[in-house]
């Protein structure tokens, strides 16, 4: 008996800490019941464990840890600002747009683009009245013609009249 | 997909920049027409006119002689005989968005009796008139479609 007590209380820290195998475990578990010595030493231990940690505990709850936040705040201020055109540089460097080195064809296609077409979409003139008239060009060598367009109505009249010149009356 | 991105960017760019092309042919309506003062007969076939004839002439009786519907290629004309000898041929020479360019000649024996070049949009009617036709004379309708 004697012997398991001195080997157990070889074990009884590890096993406090809870360090100890499975084995180690329940051999202390084991003989604990058996062994008032061992026992009173665990109490020994766990009161021991308590005085320690519970002003700790205490102590951590009521710390705020101002003087994190204050080394914080100065390492901000005393951060240097960067100047306008390192923070262009910074922004082109990170933006993915301009790390695709395709973008720069395509941009200047589209650009070239816009300037070709902008004077057609954005300048149109007023077209003439020789333009907008329905009938670019009558010609007839039997006919005297008039024409009438009526935009109201959507109808162009090219009417014929018989005159001097007249086709011959075969008709 | 990211490396499709900018093609399909540069034809979004194409889609807006140029308008879609126009469709090639040209549907064209031809319908001979006699109007004339005997009788008071508006043929029901001429209804979407009615508006349109009533207030340019002064002719009591329209009669509808002859409807063609051609379907015109570009610079391929096409012939409709018209009355008496005469025919007309249209070809479509031009066509945009809104707009067809069509040459218009009437001929009797292949020779010109006019030599016009009209520009129609949907909706829009041109009326060649004039040349006497039994009791009254004769119209040419025209209008297109595409």
């Amino acid at each position: 008996m004697k012997d398991s007590c001195s080997s157990t209380s070889q074990l009884l820290e590890r096993y406090f800490d809870r360090q100890a195998t499975d084995e180690e475990r329940s051999l202390v578990e084991r003989h604990l019941p058996l062994c008032q010595t061992c026992h009173e030493r665990l109490r020994v231990l766990e009161g021991l464990r308590k005085a320690i940690k519970t002003p700790v505990d205490e102590a951590l709850k009521e710390e705020t840890f101002p003087w994190v936040w204050e080394k914080i705040e100065r390492e901000i201020r005393l951060g240097k600002k960067p100047s306008w055109q390192e923070s262009v540089r910074s922004w082109i460097d990170l933006s993915p747009l301009f790390r695709k080195k395709v973008w720069i064809p395509a941009m200047a296609a589209a650009i070239i683009l816009i300037l070709v077409t902008s004077p057609l979409l954005f300048f149109k003139k007023d077209p003439s009245y020789s333009e907008r008239s329905v009938v670019e060009y009558v010609e007839s060598g039997v006919y005297n013609v008039m024409v009438y367009e009526s935009e109201n109505a959507k109808v162009t009249v090219i009417w014929l009249f018989e005159g001097p010149q007249n086709e011959s009356p075969a008709s | 997909m990211k490396k499709w991105t900018p093609l399909l960017v540069f034809l979004f760019i194409l889609f807006f920049a140029f308008p879609p092309m126009a469709p090639a042919q040209v549907q064209t309506r031809v319908r001979v027409i006699e109007a004339s003062n005997v009788g008071s007969v508006i043929d029901p076939s001429l209804r979407d006119l009615h508006g349109q004839l009533g207030s340019l002439f002064r002719y009591t009786s329209y009669r509808l002689l002859r409807d063609e519907r051609i379907n015109l290629s570009p610079n391929q004309p096409a012939s409709v005989p018209v009355h008496q000898g005469r025919s007309i041929e249209i070809t479509q020479v031009g066509l945009q968005a809104n707009m067809a360019e069509l040459r218009v000649r009437i001929k009797r024996d292949g020779a010109d009796l006019l030599n016009t070049q009209v520009r129609l949009s949907p909706g829009r009617t041109v009326l060649i008139g004039g040349p006497k036709h039994g009791e009254g004379v004769v119209i040419l309708a025209l209008s297109a479609s595409f």
